[in-house]
């Protein structure tokens, strides 16, 4: 793989992936800790023929990108917590319509507008299930600089394939570090896009969500003499309101397999150290941010003879249950580290069918030092 | 070389944020890695504001720096000294702008204390305050060699707009001076 080096922030590069993985358009509202990346994008995006536009509000700012998706480009936006929450009924439209679109979400602290300036992961549960209903979310979690650039171009390349919303979520730790970042190049990103599938029979002939079973919906850009319909109701399809009792079923049955079958292509995960682990020795699972005390913890923890390692989940939703499952029958000691109470430890809890992991929490907006997770992990183990 | 720790101190809208990312650039264009977060409150201007900048030939994962752990503090704001002060090892170099941050006696046996009236050099000597923060990445870069000047000084210019080149080259040599000559004292 050829790699460039590049000097930047995460929610700099979050951007520059956007520009690079051919988004068109970027519909938002600036939220700190995000902001950067719509100001990144309203100086790429008329550089590359593409619209930036700062809307009213959040909810404007989310609608404008689903549009612009409806139209048939590759489309983002970006926000934090408190702007996921505004933005939900409009996720659960793209999730029933099945627009793609790739949302960033910079966690900062909550609920509610929380602590602006400071760093979270509060947002793991939102990210689930923003909006009512059955649906799968795709979300990913860069962890380090490269990641933030690597999991935006994944992000887009997911929502084509799978036509959904796909959250990528960073930190305010992540988003506003500034350092070397390893990345492919953008031929090589460019090479990478699968565009999103489209019909070429006759118009009479198309019908966007007649598709198989664990199929996505297959949606024609606009103006190219395809005519459709787009509604949050569940339709049939050709995209027109029903109530037929095996249409709203095979509807949300699909919404559900589109994902759940094909979770292979989906999950992503790192494993630092984790190869010597045995029954007796230390798992950490962690993401994002915070990842990266651990990988130093780790650092430390075997300097001092105890044997630990790393499993950090890149893709969140859905989570990586089956590789869970493998590590926490193997190694007796886990540990999850999160900036929030229990938000993926329940996951870990739930894939692992054990009620003794053990967890290292923190809500008040700074960060969790190596030198806190070493001492958890020889005050419990 | 080993890790170096720096931290820089102020409060919002002094433009401290600046020089973080100029030293981490130029340790990674100098060969090596470079780390720069910064930490602030939700105040616009006025808040307390925390640059830490981590510099090291090998790879850094953690960002920030580790309580006690930091080589060198520059603070120009008495309500960031107070705050993050305790985060330099103990022995460890803390510069402060006299006019406004006032260590105690107990700070002045625990750490090598050194006052420098920063913000007096940008303003009445160069001429223009907000060169203060290429002031303070002068003497910081004087008491500890993090990064080779050349290099510093490139990435430093590389940053600021053609126009105001002069001003902050002057800046930088009067950051030096004056560092140099605390350190003779």
């Amino acid at each position: 793989m050829a790699t460039r080096e590049v000097i930047s922030s995460g929610n700099e590069l979050s951007a520059l992936a956007a520009a690079d993985a051919g988004c068109m358009f970027f519909g938002g509202y600036p939220i700190t800790p995000s902001s950067e990346i719509m100001h990144e994008l309203s100086d790429l995006m008329p550089e590359r023929g593409g619209v930036c536009i700062q809307m009213e509000d959040e909810i404007a700012g989310v609608a404008a990108a689903i549009g612009a998706s409806m139209a048939g480009v590759r489309s983002m936006t970006a926000t934090s917590g408190p702007g996921i929450s505004l933005k939900a009924e409009n996720l659960g439209l793209a999730q029933m319509c099945e627009a793609p679109l790739v949302v960033a979400n910079v966690m900062r602290g909550g609920p509610s507008t929380g602590l602006p300036t400071r760093v979270s992961q509060g947002d793991i549960r939102q990210a689930k299930n923003p909006s009512h209903g059955d649906y799968r979310s795709i979300t990913l979690c860069a962890g380090n600089l490269s990641e933030c650039y690597t999991e935006t171009v994944r992000a887009f390349n997911l929502a084509d394939r799978f036509m959904q919303p796909v959250f990528v979520l960073l930190d305010e730790t992540i988003g506003h570090m500034h350092g070397k970042a390893m990345l492919p190049t953008v031929e090589e990103v460019q090479a990478g896009i699968v565009p999103r599938k489209e019909f070429t029979g006759e118009p009479s002939e198309y019908h966007p969500y007649g598709v198989g079973d664990d199929e996505p919906a297959v949606l024609n850009p606009m103006y190219k003499g395809y005519r459709y319909h787009f509604t949050g109701l569940h339709h049939d399809k050709n995209g027109f309101p029903t109530e037929e009792i095996e249409t709203c079923r095979k509807l949300i049955q699909r919404l559900e397999d589109k994902v759940m079958n094909y979770t292979d292509e989906i999950e992503l995960n790192e494993e630092f150290m984790c190869d010597d682990l045995g029954a007796d020795d230390v798992l950490i699972i962690a993401y994002g941010s915070v990842s990266l005390a651990a990988k130093e913890a780790i650092r430390h923890l075997r300097k001092d003879g105890i044997k630990a390692g790393l499993f950090r989940p890149i893709t969140i939703w859905p989570s990586p249950a089956k590789r869970i499952k493998e590590l926490t029958d193997t190694v007796k000691n886990v540990l999850c580290v999160e900036l929030n109470i229990r938000q993926y430890t329940e996951e870990v809890e739930r894939v692992s069918s054990r009620l003794d992991i053990e967890g290292l929490y923190k809500v008040n907006g700074r960060a969790i030092s190596p030198y806190e997770i070493v001492a958890k992990v020889k005050e419990v183990f | 070389m080993a890790r170096t720790i720096m931290r820089f101190t102020g409060v919002g809208g002094q433009g401290v944020l600046l020089a973080g990312e100029i030293f981490a650039e130029a340790k990674i264009t100098a060969g090596g890695y470079g780390l720069k977060t910064a930490t602030y409150t939700s105040q616009v201007r006025g808040g307390a504001t925390v640059v830490d900048i981590t510099l090291d030939d090998e790879e850094i994962f953690y960002p920030y720096a580790n309580e006690g752990e930091i080589d060198f503090m520059l603070s120009v704001a008495q309500v960031s000294y107070n705050l993050f002060k305790s985060g330099v090892t103990d022995g460890g170099t803390i510069v402060v702008e006299p006019n406004l941050v006032h260590p105690t006696d107990e700070d002045r046996k625990r750490w090598n204390i050194v006052e420098i009236p920063i913000i007096t050099i940008a303003k009445e000597e160069v001429g223009n305050v907000i060169t203060q923060s290429v002031v303070a990445l002068a003497i910081a870069n004087t008491f500890m060699n993090a990064v080779d000047r050349q290099v510093l000084l490139d990435t430093m210019l590389s940053k600021v707009p053609a126009k105001v080149h002069d001003v902050n080259l002057k800046a930088f040599d009067l950051g030096e001076k004056y560092a140099k000559e605390a350190m003779a004292k």
